[in-house]
């Protein structure tokens, strides 16, 4: 066990020391995007095309990725991704993780009383993606989609602005991103998703049952230029604004649509011939085959994640739960101590409640944004996530930890009062041993519950096994082969995970039967045999 | 109610040879000279909110006696015994040890209770520690004995009890005659100047109370000073030196066993031992 957690702490500090190396580097310009909105930005396994690194592993191409390199030439700095999910990029500009924001972003007015914006570096129109055989495929003006279902993506101007200009349209719920969105016209759970026209032609190149509806001039959206160009996200008041402007002027018109077709035709969506006819068996295969790697680093990290924040939140339950349980009546404590004792159990109560009783997805936002923007303590994804994962199992093991001791027969205590042992020797030698059996199975469920519960995670862009799935379905755009390979995945880890954990609560009972010491067995080979030190204090 | 066991031929212990050690109590003096009580109660009460179980216990043991606490269930004789080893704090009263009030603020308690062995009804063996360990943990903890010195030391008490064949045992292993067993081993490692037994065979099965008493016997015998609350009227009779039978919360009758089972004075007395004669 401590070879474990020796092991554990050592994965753990790998990460950081990474981090640490990183910053002596020449200056970097840390660009904020999810890496998966092809043809803006994408995840990729290797530097091929002229990707720039990913903080934390792996490489990102695409349009932004291509702009960003020419803006960063001319600051004299060199681009580091940062993979934020859509909904954390702004947050991550304010609480300072990241410099720029080049995510396919638009403008908005809403956006700009939160950030400042550079000027566009890419103009598009606004199109609707259908299923190619669909009726809706033929249209040419808005009003052919009436009484259409449509959807787009949360919190952008396709959902709040354009959606409601359709007339007489179904307003279905807004999707998180554009692989669900894929997936719901192709399944037909929608009838279209409003896209811009790159991410529409990306979209119909990797799925040939798709086609987008463009509109001819006055037939389509009302649409503001702000609303279709994109620009580069910055935090307010920013200095790298004016540098950021002057680089984006030297870049002219042609040479952007230059860089978007080249986005277009390298994107990593495989529309090659090796995967025109696979079926969902053959997709599974692909997926292992190319991504294996991907997978296999996500299993680490979760499995990292769950089981230091396991035996570290086990250990702080341990704590928290023994303190808990510190007589505080008048013979055993003096006023002072009753005072404290008091004191630190309504902290300690307070801790529990709060991280019991708040979803841990929230928890992980306040502790990776929070507590940069309000101090600007800015955590690695892989440190905040497993304070986060220990402090939750903490609140959890705490009372865990408080029942198992209180299962453990009274007389236990009494019997060691009778012989003269303190309070901490009696924990030690006899309560704690007992309490700790007790709690086994109830540990081991907590380790199984961390081991999935780590995927909410992805909100901050821990790079875990769901994180992983999320990435590769972004480029491959095959949702139901990527997740069932996922789940089948996790389901390996907790059920391995179960098995080895009842095999250790057996062991930990020892053998049924005992030995009789016969004549042979002289007194003093029992002296001298064992070395436990019975929670004595050495 | 079991059998009583026989008086004048306590069953040896099965098992190889004795140890040589003798428990070796810390006076030899008898009652009758003016010695000085181990352990002593002056007017001790103890209520557990609205309820008062002892009202005023004036008590006192002396080296190598054998005292028997009698009395009817309810009557306090159980609270009594854990109020002298400050399992239960006193109400009020005092508790003195060799004339020193232990309830005095500072007076190191956990010291204290090493002075006295106790043995309880429900054995209160350590579970997760075999039968040796659960003899030696005191021991090495409290008495501060390095763990060899422990280990031979609880071998020896294991063998005067019959256990030492055992020393591997986990107690669900054993029988509820063996715990207890072992459980008075355990308080003899420790060489406490007296041993409380808190209704020792209550809890046993009729078959197994003979193999505790006949230890107790013999520890008796051997000169050790014991404080015993029992419901076994027979041994109580052979082995005291003195029976104090308690009745609502007070010592109502004291005195030797001749006497007090022969022709006790109170009214009280003679109804509890009627019952027990008719039985």
């Amino acid at each position: 066990m401590k070879k474990l957690i020796a092991l554990g702490l050592l994965t753990l500090a790998a990460p950081l020391v990474l981090v640490a190396c990183s910053g002596k580097a020449e200056p970097v310009l840390k660009v904020g995007m999810e890496a998966a909105y092809a043809p803006f930005n994408w995840t990729q396994h290797d530097s091929s095309n002229g990707a720039a690194r990913i903080e934390g592993g792996g490489w990102a191409g695409g349009y932004d990725v291509e702009m960003a390199k020419l803006v960063a030439q001319d600051l004299g700095r060199e681009v580091v991704v940062v993979k934020t999910s859509w909904d954390g990029l702004i947050p991550a500009l304010e609480s300072g993780k990241i410099d720029v924001i080049m995510a396919g972003m638009t403008p908005t007015e809403e956006r700009k009383k939160a950030i400042d914006f550079s000027d566009p570096y890419y103009k598009s129109d606004i199109v609707i993606v259908v299923k190619a055989d669909s009726k809706y495929a033929d249209a040419t003006s808005l009003a052919d989609f009436s009484g259409a279902r449509i959807t787009a993506q949360i919190s952008t101007t396709h959902y709040d602005t354009f959606l409601p200009q359709i007339p007489g349209v179904k307003k279905e719920t807004a999707a998180q991103d554009f692989p669900t969105m894929i997936l719901q016209v192709k399944t037909g759970k929608v009838d279209g998703y409003i896209s811009e026209r790159p991410g529409a032609m990306s979209a119909v190149a990797s799925n040939p049952d798709l086609a987008f509806v463009a509109f001819d001039e006055g037939k389509g959206f009302d649409v503001e230029e702000s609303e279709t160009s994109i620009a580069i996200g910055l935090k307010k008041g920013s200095d790298l604004l004016a540098p950021i402007n002057r680089a984006l002027a030297k870049i002219p018109d042609d040479k952007r649509e230059d860089l978007m077709k080249q986005a277009v035709d390298n994107q990593p969506a495989p529309t090659d011939e090796a995967t025109d006819d696979l079926g969902f068996l053959g997709w599974v295969g692909y997926v292992v085959k190319n991504y294996w790697r991907w997978l296999l680093q996500g299993v680490g990290v979760t499995m990292l994640l769950a089981l230091s924040g396991t035996v570290i939140g086990v250990a702080l339950g341990l704590g928290v739960g023994v303190v808990r349980t510190i007589p505080a009546d008048k013979q055993s404590a003096g006023p002072v101590k009753r005072v404290l004792l008091k004191a630190v159990n309504i902290l300690l109560a307070i801790y529990v409640e709060v991280f019991r009783g708040t979803p841990m997805m929230v928890q992980a936002m306040v502790v990776y944004y929070g507590l940069g923007m309000a101090f600007g303590i800015n955590l690695n994804v892989l440190v905040a996530g497993l304070l986060v994962v220990s402090i939750n199992t903490g609140a959890y093991m705490a009372e865990i930890v408080r029942g198992g001791i209180q299962s453990v027969d009274p007389g236990q205590t009494e019997a060691a009062k009778a012989v003269g042992m303190k309070h901490w020797a009696t924990m030690r030698g006899v309560i704690l041993p007992q309490a700790i059996r007790n709690i086994l199975p109830a540990t081991g469920n907590e380790f199984v519950i961390n081991i999935k519960d780590t995927s909410v995670l992805m909100v901050i862009g821990t790079s875990e096994l769901f994180f992983e799935g999320r990435t590769i379905d972004g480029i491959l755009y095959q949702t139901f082969p990527v997740y069932l390979l996922v789940a089948a995945i996790y389901l390996v880890l907790t059920f391995t995970t179960t098995r080895l954990l009842r095999l250790f609560e057996r062991r930990l009972d020892g053998p049924e039967n005992f030995t009789l010491a016969t004549s042979s067995t002289t007194p003093e080979s029992i002296i001298r045999t064992g070395d436990e030190n019975y929670g004595r204090t050495r | 109610m079991a059998g009583p066991v026989e008086p004048d031929g306590p069953a040896q212990p099965d098992g190889p040879a004795q140890p040589d050690r003798q428990v070796e109590p810390d006076s030899t003096a008898r009652p009758g000279g003016p010695v000085e009580p181990i352990v002593e109660t002056r007017d001790l009460h103890k209520s557990f909110g609205e309820n008062q179980i002892l009202k005023g216990i004036d008590f006192a043991v002396n080296p190598g006696e054998v005292v028997s606490v009698i009395g009817a269930s309810g009557s306090g004789k159980s609270t009594f015994l854990r109020c002298v080893n400050l399992l239960e704090w006193p109400t009020s009263g005092q508790v003195l040890y060799h004339g020193r009030d232990v309830l005095a603020r500072g007076y190191k308690v956990t010291n204290y209770r090493t002075k006295l062995g106790m043995v309880f009804q429900q054995f209160n063996l350590f579970n997760n520690l075999n039968v040796l360990d659960n003899c030696v943990i005191g021991q090495v903890n409290s008495l501060g004995r390095a763990k060899s010195e422990a280990r031979e030391r609880a071998l020896g008490y294991l063998g005067k009890v019959g256990m030492e064949r055992y020393v591997e045992a986990k107690p669900r292993q054993l029988s509820g005659g063996q715990k207890q067993r072992v459980a008075i081993a355990r308080a003899l490692s420790m060489e406490p100047e007296a041993l409380l037994f808190d209704e020792p065979t209550s809890a046993l099965d009729p078959e197994m109370v003979g193999e505790v008493l006949s230890v107790m016997g013999e520890l008796a015998q051997s000169g050790l000073t014991m404080v015993i609350v029992t419901h076994e009227m027979a041994f109580a009779r052979d082995v005291s030196d003195r029976i104090a039978f308690m009745d609502g919360g007070v010592i109502a009758e004291e005195g030797p066993p001749a006497q007090l089972f022969g022709a006790p004075e109170k009214e009280r007395t003679k109804e509890f031992l009627a019952r027990f004669h008719a039985g």
